[in-house]
């Protein structure tokens, strides 16, 4: 399934498992996967499918049980913690679903707090053009409890492309957004593909979200069942009618 | 319900122990402060029933001239003896003489005891006498003598010994025996050289016709009060009879009311601290807890329970938490009780031991002081807990935390500059106790209440100094939470501020004892009979001392127990022309005999000036009148009353000096003339000689062995106010999972986690040692001034120590809550 560009992550029979005995749960389970670099990909699956678990693996927040993980030609799993770390800060780039912003610190120190923590001086050029990109020019000063749902994201948005990672994980950002706003958070994650050559790999359950991917992935069950390029709302949705027609003949 | 707050107490054990270790430890203090108190006050009761078990009466002077029944009596007439044995009903009767004896060591110098130095006769009925001879055997010549086991221990004596007692002259003895007191080695810190009544006659009443008095047994079916209303009929005027249970109970109540009152005021102040300080801190915890539980609370309300049943929840909680802690506190008590029995016998006192007695009233009152204080510290959040409102559950956020009230900055400012105001009005009224004190209050008070709204500025003030992003991030959280910061800091404020006080004080009257002496003392050398009390030198030595050739004049100084006026006092006894060559005795240099000085203080107070007679009553129970002949500055070697010798020595057998000052001629050095009073003193049992610089040292560093175990007590304070600060931090790292994980996903180092939270730590900690210093120098100013009569010093060295002190107890406080939050799971940060 890899693609002929370089990925920017990958997996290699990346498993993960919970638990022991009778309660063992594979959350994922024999997964190789590539993200290629300067693409959108989205992670699609029903709830306990093993997205959000993958996502954490490959991006270093959790271990494998077995397999390995590479982000560029790192294995992490030869990692120590503190250069996870360090890799984190500077090769990754986070957008959760809910608490993204250390409630202390205003919009424009929650935005640079990778490259702080690094010890780094903020790119002022770039970070001017990420604010105005995702349009928080007036909001800099403001707390995110000042802020909106849909303002919060934004920043996070912003954060995440700060220190020009090689790969941003966005891990249902739009969750907890109505659908306008959320299309918002998805088209600045969009053009920050086109325009400014980013990799991004989003764990969603929502179709028109996946949309605005360049491929979709599907999982269910901890294992990658299919892979669409250039997904829209109506082939990923009917993709996963079929995977539910499938698993409810399974249990049939 | 209950069984709701049970499992939630149950569910945040962890959390919780923070809590019970203030509880426990404050009650542990208390607890033990009871147990001491109690022991000792046992051991006292059972030494002197030892004392006095085989006599049935005692007689002995009338006249009493301190305020406790065993003090200074004057001796009796002899005949007194025999026609007490005339008496129907006495079984025996022994003359006693007891007085002043100082024991050699094998180092030929006075044995240093804790108590006071004793000699007298050795009683030959074993019933009249508390102690037995445990080696070798009475004494049967006049100069042989028995000595109680730990003062032959002390001075390395032996059955056989050659050694000299100084009553205070001094007389060669042997050493025939050693005794012991019951099952003890003596009787408290006392030391006792026993020699026969005929040794005793002749060198310590130094007269056969005088006694102290007459131990008596009674025939059998004699009854203690029968056998008294038997004596009363033939003693002379003068004399008095009574029971031996009596005096048992005397002596009891003259240690009881006397020492160990104030030894236990002064340890349950120490536990009050304690306990205050715990409470501060679990006051911090419950609000944090209740505020984390808000949503927890909220949606209980929204099930249907009523407000009542969410106040009684937390009130359940501390009820449970208090009670636990409590228990086991008392417990914990037992344990404190043996350490501190060992912390002061480690010090320096000598404290009758025994069996730990724990008492019904000692568990209670110490588990009530705990519960109380757990349910007063929960009282306030357990309230803002039933306040929550149902929707609370509901919101999607946390609501804005609540900011520090407009009404809490006037207040606290308020207050605050009442107690300044009241401060500066006792300094400029001529140093008053009473505005002091009630500055001192307003200003703790108000300072306290302001804490929270200086939180804030204080914080981002104090943090300027932590470097980096994680420095900047510890300022930012502290400035979020400025009610807990101010609600941890409170603690370490109020122990910080109570050693910062004290030791202000403490040094205050070092300073003024120090200048007093050094303006009024003009000599070179002093002689002083050390740290040791009971016993002084033969006033032969000032005589000795003035004729050596380096020595331009030497005067001695004794004193001694007398009634003016009805009150009960220290007389010193001197040469006043002598003195006055030394000594800047103002108007009292010139005194004439059947004249008494007294000190401005003392003056002043009753409003004596010179010519107001006043009626001395001498412990041989003479009474004269002498009148007010002059007035001198208080707070000298001759303390507030001050007698011509040759006044005194009328009314006292065995007068001895303390204190020989000493001027040198001039051209001698001190080292030279030291050398040659040193040695003049040898005979004498070499008594301390020190400079004129040791000396002034010397009389101003009383203050300071105090002031030791006030550290050692306070030590706990802090430790608690450690806790506190501890408890919090580790509340808010849990409170903050999420952000910590967030942290770390985002690049956080551990390490940069730890150093916030040390950050954090050590904000608060700086915050509540600045405010500690301030309640403690501010009031510390005016309540030192008041009680020295004007002397303020500040002991720069000592208050860094306390700084740095407070600040460690900083990082020390953050280890715990840094090492878990550097552990965090960053997963809890992205999991919902
Ligand atoms: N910490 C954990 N402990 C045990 N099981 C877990 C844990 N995290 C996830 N799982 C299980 O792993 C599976 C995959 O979870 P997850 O990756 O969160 O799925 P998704 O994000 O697709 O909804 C689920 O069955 C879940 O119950
Ligand atoms: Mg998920």
């Amino acid at each position: 399934m890899t693609g002929e560009r370089s990925a920017a992550a990958r997996a290699v029979g990346a498993t993960k498992v919970y638990g022991s005995g009778a309660a063992e749960v594979r959350a994922i389970d024999d997964v190789t996967i590539a993200f290629d670099a300067g693409r959108f990909t989205a992670i699609m699956g029903p709830s306990g499918a093993g997205k959000s678990t993958l996502m954490h693996c490959v991006a270093g927040l959790d271990t494998l049980s077995s397999g390995q993980v590479f982000v560029g030609d790192v294995e992490l799993g030869s990692l120590s913690d503190r250069q996870l770390t360090v890799l984190r800060r500077e090769r990754i780039g986070f957008v959760f679903q809910s608490f993204n912003l250390l409630p202390a610190l205003d919009a424009e120190e929650n935005i640079t707090l990778p490259l702080t923590l690094a010890g780094t001086r903020p790119d002022r050029a770039w970070i001017d053009a990420v604010v105005t990109t995702v349009g928080l020019g007036d909001r800099l000063s403001h707390r995110p409890a000042e802020l909106s749902g849909g303002q919060r994201q934004r920043v996070a948005v912003a954060r995440a492309l700060a220190s020009r990672p090689q790969i941003i994980f966005a891990d249902e950002p739009t969750g907890n957004l109505d659908s306008r706003t959320g299309a918002e958070i998805l088209t600045f994650l969009r053009e920050a593909v086109d325009e400014l050559g980013q990799t991004i790999v989003m764990v969603t359950h929502d179709p028109v979200a996946a949309a605005y991917a360049d491929a979709a992935v599907f999982l269910a069950d901890g294992r990658v069942r299919d892979r669409v390029e250039g997904p829209t709302a109506r082939t990923v949705l009917d993709r996963m009618s079929a995977f539910e027609a499938e698993t409810m003949g399974r249990s049939r | 319900m209950t069984r709701i707050a049970l499992k939630g107490l149950w569910a945040r054990r962890r959390r919780l122990v923070g809590s019970f270790a203030a509880v426990f430890l404050g009650v542990a203090f208390l607890a033990g402060a009871l147990v001491l108190g109690d022991t000792m006050n046992a051991s006292i009761g059972r030494f002197f029933g030892q004392a006095y078990a085989g006599t049935d009466a005692s007689v002995r002077g009338a006249t009493n001239v301190s305020d406790a029944p065993t003090g200074e009596r004057g001796t009796i007439d002899a005949g007194v003896v025999d026609r007490v044995r005339r008496v129907p009903g006495v079984a025996t009767a022994e003359p006693v003489i007891s007085g002043s004896g100082q024991l050699l060591g094998r180092d030929g110098r006075a044995i240093a005891v804790l108590g006071p130095r004793t000699a007298g006769n050795w009683l030959t009925d074993p019933r009249l006498n508390p102690y037995h001879v445990v080696q070798g055997r009475a004494p049967r010549a006049d100069d042989e003598v028995v000595v109680n086991r730990a003062t032959a221990i002390k001075g390395r004596l032996r059955v056989g010994d050659l050694t000299a007692v100084l009553t205070p002259q001094r007389v060669p003895v042997r050493v025939v025996g050693i005794a012991r007191f019951g099952d003890e080695d003596g009787f408290g810190g006392t030391s006792f050289t026993a020699f026969t009544l005929a040794g005793a006659r002749r060198y310590v009443a130094r007269t056969p016709d005088r006694v102290s008095g007459v131990s008596v047994r009674a025939a059998s079916g004699v009854s203690q009060g029968e056998l008294v209303r038997r004596l009363r009929g033939v003693l002379p005027a003068g004399t008095e009879a009574v029971t031996g249970r009596a005096l048992s109970r005397e002596g009891m109540n003259a240690v009881t009311k006397g020492f160990l009152t104030m030894f236990r005021a002064f340890l349950l102040a120490f536990a009050g601290i304690a306990l205050l300080v715990g409470t501060l801190g679990i006051h911090n915890t419950f609000a944090i807890t209740v505020a984390q539980r808000s949503r927890e609370s909220a949606l209980l309300r929204a099930v249907g329970a009523s407000r009542r049943q969410v106040l009684a929840s937390v009130i359940t909680e501390a009820l449970v938490l208090g009670l636990t802690a409590s228990v086991a506190g008392v417990f914990g008590g037992l344990g404190f009780a043996a350490l501190l029995e060992e912390v002061f016998t480690a010090m320096g006192a000598a404290l009758p031991v025994g069996g730990l007695v724990v008492t019904t009233v000692t568990v209670a009152v110490a588990v009530a002081a705990g519960v109380v204080v757990t349910l007063l510290s929960c009282l306030l959040p357990a309230v803002r807990a039933s306040r929550t409102p149902p929707v609370a559950a509901l919101r999607e956020t946390e609501a804005e935390r609540p900011g520090v009230s407009r009404g809490r900055a006037v207040g606290g400012g308020a207050l605050t500059a009442a107690g300044v105001a009241l401060l500066a009005g006792s300094v400029a009224a001529g140093d008053s106790m009473a505005a002091a004190g009630a500055g001192a209050v307003a200003c703790v008070a108000g300072m306290v209440v302001l804490g929270p709204v200086a939180a804030r500025p204080a914080g981002a003030l104090l943090g300027v100094p932590l470097r980096g992003v994680t420095g900047a991030l510890a300022r930012r959280s502290t400035a979020r939470e400025p009610r807990r910061v101010a609600g941890a800091a409170t603690a370490l404020m109020v122990g910080i501020g109570v050693v910062t006080l004290l030791t202000v004080l403490a040094a205050s009257a070092r300073t003024s004892v120090r200048d007093t002496v050094a303006r009024s003392f003009g000599g070179d050398l002093v002689i002083t009979t050390g740290s040791s009390i009971g016993g002084g030198f033969d006033p032969r030595l000032a005589g000795d001392v003035a004729r050596l050739p380096q020595v331009r004049a030497a005067a001695g100084l004794g004193t001694g127990g007398a009634r003016i006026d009805g009150r009960a006092v220290r007389v010193a006894y001197a040469d006043p022309a002598a003195l006055a060559r030394m000594l800047d005795l103002g108007s009292a240099a010139s005194l004439a005999p059947g004249r008494l000085a007294v000190s401005r203080t003392v003056a002043r107070a009753h409003g004596w000036r010179t010519g107001t007679p006043l009626t001395v009553l001498f412990a041989d129970g003479a009474r004269r009148t002498l009148t007010v002949g002059g007035t001198y500055e208080p707070g000298g070697p001759a303390g507030d009353y001050l007698m011509p010798r040759a006044d005194w020595l009328a009314h006292d057998p065995q007068p001895q000096d303390t204190t020989v000052l000493i001027a040198l001629r001039p051209g001698v050095g001190t080292t030279e003339g030291e050398r040659a009073v040193t040695t003049a003193a040898r005979p004498y049992a070499a008594p301390d000689v020190r400079t004129r610089a040791d000396y002034v040292e010397a009389q101003a560093s009383g203050v300071n062995s105090l002031l030791t175990l006030v550290y050692v007590m306070l030590a706990l304070a802090i430790v608690i106010a450690l806790l506190g600060i501890a408890n919090t931090l580790s509340l808010s790292v849990h409170e903050r999972a999420r952000e910590l994980g967030l942290l770390r996903a985002v690049g956080a180092t551990r390490g940069q986690i730890r150093s916030m939270i040390r950050g954090e730590s050590l904000i608060v900690a700086v915050f509540g040692t600045a405010g500690g210093l301030g309640i403690g120098l501010l009031p510390g100013w005016a309540l030192a001034r008041a009680a020295t009569g004007g002397t303020f010093a500040v002991p720069a060295g000592r208050l860094v120590v306390i700084a740095v002190i407070g600040a460690l107890a900083g990082v020390l406080a953050a280890l715990r809550p840094a090492r878990r939050a550097g552990r965090m799971d960053i997963l809890r940060a992205v999991a919902e």
